[in-house]
C-alpha cells in the first residue's frame, strides 16, 4: 500500500504536477516535520529525475517488434525488410489476419524507435545554448560537442541535462 | 502525545524515503547485464589508431575481377582480398537473412537495433564505419559476392531510413567468399556473418 502510494507520488512527479504531489504527502505542521518534507521533496525529485523518461534503446524496440510480429512479417510481409515506413504500412495492412500479440506491440515498438531517435536529434537543438556557453561555440563538429557537454559538470541547464538523459546519453 | 506521533509519522516517512531510493535500484538490477554487453560493442568499436587507407570503391573491382579471371579458384587456399580490415577495430555480428535475399528476419531485429545503440553512442560519435557483408565458399562466387554486397547495403540502408543513422558515416561492402571469416571451413555458416570496422576517426 505505501508501495503503490509512493509510485503514485513520484508518477505525479514525472508530470510535473509538483503541487497535488506535496500536498498528498501529509499535512505536516511543525517546523521539524516541514524541514523534514523539504528534505524529501528534495530526494524524490532527484530520484524522480535519475528515472526520468529514458526512451528505450533500439534494441529493445526493435526487438519487441521481431518477437512480437515474427510470424506476422513471414505471413503477410514477407520480403520487406525492417522499414519505418514500408513494414509499418505492411503491417497497418494486415491488421486483420495478425495476431493480438503483433497489433498490440507493433505501434508501441515504431513508436518508441521513433521517440528514441528524437530524443536523439533533439539534444542537439536543447543544448544549442550551453553548448556555446560552456564548451564554445567554436565546437560545431557533432561528436566532439556532445561528448563536451557531456563531459561538464556543470552549469548545463535542467532542460539540457533532460534532453541528455531522455537521449539515453548518461 | 503530538510529538510521539509525529516522530511516529517522521519513522514512516523516512520509511518510504529508503523505498523510493531503493526502489529503482532494484529494479535496475536485472537491466544491469544488457547494458554492460553494449558497451562491450562500443569497446570493440573504439580505439582506432591511424586511419586506414580503405578505398571501398577500388576493393569492389579488384573482388569483382578475381573472380572474373578464376584466380584463387579454391577456397581453402585464398588470401583475403581485404587483409587491412583485419587490423581494424571491428565487431563480427550474426544477423539472418532469409535465403538468397537481403531481407533481415525479424529475429535479427533486436540486433540491428544494438548496432544504431552502438553506433549513436556518444563516445563513437564522429566515427565513419565500414559494414562488410560475408557470404560462405559454395555455389556460384559471383552470385555470392552481389549477394553479400545486397545484404550490407541492406544493413546499412536500415541503419540510415529507421534508425537515422547518418548515411555520411557509413559506408557498406560485399566480399562474398572472397574474405572467408573462417578460412579453415569455407562451409561453416559463420561465414555469413555481418563485420563492422571502424575507418575513420572523428574529424
Amino acid at each position: 500500500m505505501l508501495r503503490r502510494n509512493l509510485l503514485r507520488y513520484q508518477s505525479g512527479f514525472l508530470d510535473g504536477q509538483l503541487g497535488r504531489a506535496a500536498t498528498g504527502i501529509g499535512a505536516m505542521q511543525d517546523g521539524f516535520m516541514t524541514s523534514m518534507r523539504g528534505m524529501l521533496l528534495l530526494l524524490l525529485i532527484s530520484a524522480g529525475s535519475s528515472a526520468l523518461a529514458e526512451t528505450m534503446k533500439l534494441e529493445d524496440a526493435a526487438g519487441i517488434l521481431g518477437t512480437s510480429c515474427a510470424k506476422d512479417i513471414d505471413a503477410s510481409c514477407r520480403g520487406v525488410n525492417l522499414d519505418s515506413i514500408r513494414l509499418k504500412d505492411c503491417l497497418a495492412r494486415n491488421e486483420d489476419t495478425m495476431s493480438p500479440q503483433c497489433k498490440a506491440d507493433y505501434p508501441r515498438a515504431f513508436n518508441a524507435i521513433q521517440k528514441r531517435v528524437a530524443a536523439r536529434a533533439a539534444v542537439r537543438k536543447i543544448c544549442d545554448r550551453d553548448l556555446a556557453k560552456i564548451c564554445g561555440a567554436t565546437q560545431k563538429e557533432d561528436g566532439a560537442a556532445l561528448k563536451c557537454i557531456l563531459a561538464a559538470t556543470r552549469g548545463v541547464t535542467i532542460a539540457c541535462n533532460k534532453a541528455i538523459a531522455e537521449a539515453g546519453y548518461r | 502525545m503530538r510529538s510521539a506521533e509525529n516522530s511516529g509519522r517522521a519513522i514512516g516517512l523516512l520509511l518510504l524515503l529508503l523505498m523510493v531510493l531503493i526502489g529503482p535500484l532494484a529494479q535496475a538490477q536485472p537491466q544491469a547485464q544488457p547494458a554492460a554487453t553494449g558497451q562491450n560493442w562500443v569497446d570493440q568499436l573504439s580505439g582506432l589508431q591511424s586511419p586506414p587507407d580503405i578505398d571501398v570503391a577500388a576493393l569492389r573491382q579488384e573482388a569483382a575481377a578475381r573472380i572474373k579471371t578464376k584466380a584463387d579458384a579454391v577456397p581453402l587456399k585464398r588470401p583475403p582480398i581485404a587483409a587491412q580490415l583485419l587490423e581494424l577495430p571491428r565487431l563480427v555480428i550474426d544477423i539472418q537473412f532469409d535465403e538468397d535475399t537481403p531481407i533481415v528476419r525479424p529475429d535479427s531485429y533486436g540486433t540491428l537495433g544494438r548496432i544504431a545503440d552502438t553506433l549513436s553512442d556518444p563516445s563513437l560519435a564522429g566515427y565513419k564505419f565500414l559494414i562488410v557483408g560475408h557470404t560462405r565458399a559454395g555455389g556460384r562466387r559471383d552470385f555470392n559476392l552481389a549477394l553479400s554486397q545486397r545484404r550490407a547495403d541492406a544493413v546499412r540502408d536500415i541503419l540510415v531510413t529507421t534508425f537515422k543513422i547518418s548515411p555520411k558515416r557509413l559506408q557498406a561492402i560485399g566480399l562474398g567468399e572472397e574474405q572467408l571469416l573462417d578460412t579453415a571451413h569455407p562451409n561453416a555458416a559463420t561465414n555469413q556473418r555481418i563485420q563492422i570496422a571502424t575507418i575513420a576517426t572523428a574529424p
